[in-house]
């Protein structure tokens, strides 16, 4: 077997799924909020922090999916990038 | 800086004897950390583990195993050559730093290491990629023979594993002091999980691992002074608060102090910091380690081997932000004084080096504590990771096949690639416990390395610009040039006072030591290797084809635009560091 996704594709896969379980919690404390608050939590970076983490990654994921093919490419293996 | 987790510690202030004397203490932990943080945790390591397993069919033969079949991009190796340096412990470190010398610390990313990389992959990349080496001491063996080359192999694939097995016993640590997590429990899963890794995928599992390691690195972590800036109300205010809080102006200045020994709070001079930093250290590190220098190896052709380290330099460029920046916040913002080692045991507070899991705390909420806990893992698995698959690459390649058994098959030596693998993590892993058990050893081995960084850049640099250098040459070099290093610093470790001499002056403080040992060094292994030369037989020059600069034209990089040549790159990147120097001169 030869690697067929994109280094990117992973890196897309991770901050896709960190960005949904932070931007949930995020949401989750809106109508929950912490008995102890870190600094500045009225900002709710949780919420902006995790949606921009999981767009992006949603976008690598999307535009490094990996694509069906006859044969694997040296670039898909670099990563294409 | 420049150099990576504990090794930067030989060079550094930041030591990690806090670690010991933290946890030693019975206080409590600095947070707990929730189920959505053990989730995140969770899935980062599900993803490391799958992308080893992935990655198992890509990495058959030696090539790809210990090369990544030399086929990762300018970026990924770019990426992936700096991360092998952003260790966990390189960011609490140098964010302790920053807290207890001001900016002073952010020359450790800025004159400690872009010059250098700029240089490497200018002017010696090529003569690495040509050359196709496969190692650090494989062009040493191809340049000067097989005595420089064993000297450096054996040094270097002893110091790695012990390194790793300090640096692994420090990360355990901080897990201690900052989630109470059981010392067992964070070295036997962060060790087990890299062995699998890297002995399933070899280099290339290391490379993909590293580079997401590196952007969870700065997703995690970049919060915190986005935040801290938005709580100080800006850089001007943190300025001011900071020459209120210190008493001096130096702690927001990097150059206009270093005129004398006793103007700043480092007690260094300029000429330390240019010299022995930005040119022996800086440049031994990050052109002879082949720690780092392996990344850049595994590139798909000679423009992408010299664009990853330009492209590198620009990122470590920007790492003070996520490290150095943190650290001056934290004089702002923190409602007590942080203090070093000894008092904080002494006392029960919180040393210098525990800025950044405070700031963590301070700032972050569930979630997001999680990523920036698993962003510090990331990054000491990213490290680990790089010390093991450079210990597995030199142990096969310069020791195992060169001297014990040189007409193995292909398979054979990728087999022994990944035994290697396995056998290195465990060594780290007794270097752990032998460490939890002996502190002391610990400064010891992080002084080792400081040893053999000058040294071997002077002969690597020689060998590579100058064609005369013989064999003896080289061989004595390297041998006086470290007995001189072991010798100076012994000398000051037995009589504090000689530093007035090695540092050339009564007002030098500790970090001077470090650097103007390292000069001396290099200057007395040049001199060596240069006078040995002039008295022995040089080699023909046929032999030093694609070895050295101006025996043979390199090939020639046909680039279809101006600006996708190399040169205009490295020229932006030095224009960002000539700026940023001016900016916070």
């Amino acid at each position: 077997m030869r690697a067929e996704l994109s280094i990117w594709f992973f890196a897309g896969i991770q901050f896709l799924l960190f960005g949904l379980i932070i931007f949930l919690e995020g949401l989750w404390e809106l109508s929950h909020p912490l008995v102890h608050p870190p600094v500045l939590n009225a900002l709710h970076p949780a919420v902006w922090w995790g949606a921009g983490m999981a767009l992006a990654g949603l976008a690598y994921t999307v535009i490094f999916w990996p694509r069906r093919g006859p044969l694997v490419t040296a670039t898909d293996l670099k990563g294409n990038g | 800086m420049l150099l990576p987790t504990a090794r930067l510690l030989t060079t550094s202030a930041p030591s990690l004897g806090f670690l010991q004397s933290t946890a030693a203490q019975t206080k409590t932990t600095l947070a707990s950390l929730s189920g959505v943080d053990i989730l995140i945790i969770a899935v980062y390591f599900a993803i490391v583990i799958f992308i080893g397993f992935y990655l198992r069919g890509a990495s058959n033969t030696s090539e790809e195993f210990f090369m990544a079949g030399r086929e990762m991009t300018a970026w990924i190796a770019g990426l992936s050559f700096v991360s092998a340096n952003l260790g966990s412990l390189e960011l609490m470190g140098w964010a302790g730093s920053a807290y207890q010398y001001g900016i002073l610390a952010a020359h450790w990313y800025w004159i400690g290491a872009i010059p250098a990389m700029l240089f490497l992959g200018i002017v010696m990349m090529p003569f690495y990629y040509i050359s196709k080496t496969h190692s650090v001491p494989g062009y040493l063996h191809l340049r000067y023979g097989d005595g420089a080359r064993f000297v450096s192999a054996i040094s270097f694939a002893f110091m790695t594993v012990l390194m790793s097995g300090i640096n692994m016993y420090s990360m355990a640590l901080v897990m201690k002091v900052v989630l109470g997590w059981n010392l067992n429990f964070s070295i036997w899963v962060s060790s087990i999980t890299v062995a699998v890794y890297v002995a399933l995928g070899g280099l290339r599992s290391a490379i993909y691992n590293e580079v997401l390691q590196f952007l969870l690195i700065w997703l995690g972590a970049l919060l915190v002074p986005i935040l801290g800036l938005i709580e100080v109300g800006g850089w001007t205010n943190l300025k001011a608060q900071m020459v209120q809080r210190m008493g001096s102006m130096q702690y927001v200045h990097l150059w206009s102090g270093l005129g004398h020994f006793n103007t700043n709070p480092m007690g260094v001079h300029w000429t330390g910091i240019v010299f022995g930093l930005g040119f022996v250290i800086s440049f031994g590190y990050w052109t002879t380690d082949f720690l780092v220098v392996q990344r850049v190896l595994s590139a798909d052709n000679i423009r992408s081997a010299r664009m990853a380290p330009i492209l590198g330099a620009a990122f470590k460029m920007a790492v003070p932000f996520i490290v150095i920046l943190p650290g001056l916040l934290a004089i702002s913002v923190l409602p007590y004084k942080l203090v070093g080692e000894g008092q904080a045991v002494a006392t029960g507070g919180h040393s210098y080096n525990e800025v950044l899991p405070l700031l963590l705390v301070r700032y972050l909420g569930p979630g997001l504590l999680g990523l920036g806990v698993t962003a510090l893992i990331a990054g000491f698995m990213s490290g680990m990771a790089g010390n093991v698959s450079a210990f597995s690459t030199v142990w096969t390649y310069d020791l195992y096949g060169a001297f014990i058994n040189k007409k193995a098959t292909d398979r054979h030596y990728v087999a022994m690639g990944r035994w290697s693998t396995l056998v290195g993590v465990l060594i780290s892993v007794g270097t752990a416990y032998l460490v939890q058990h002996a502190a002391s050893i610990m400064d010891y081995v992080q002084q080792l390395f400081s040893f053999f960084i000058a040294p071997l850049f002077g002969v690597v640099i020689l060998g590579m610009l100058w064609r005369r250098p013989t064999r003896a040459g080289g061989f004595w070099g390297l041998l006086v040039g470290t007995t001189t290093a072991i010798s100076l610093w012994w000398w000051v470790h037995v009589d504090p006072s000689a530093l007035r001499y090695v540092a050339l002056s009564p007002d030098a403080k500790d970090m001077a030591e470090n650097l103007y040992r390292a000069l001396w060094t290099w200057i007395v292994t040049v001199v060596v290797t240069v006078v040995v030369s002039l008295f022995t037989q040089p080699r023909p020059v046929k032999e030093l084809e694609g070895l050295v600069y101006g025996v043979v034209p390199l090939p020639e990089e046909h680039d279809d635009h101006w600006w996708q040549k190399p040169i205009v790159w490295a020229g932006i990147v030095a224009a960002g560091f000539v700026l940023l120097n001016i900016i916070f001169w």
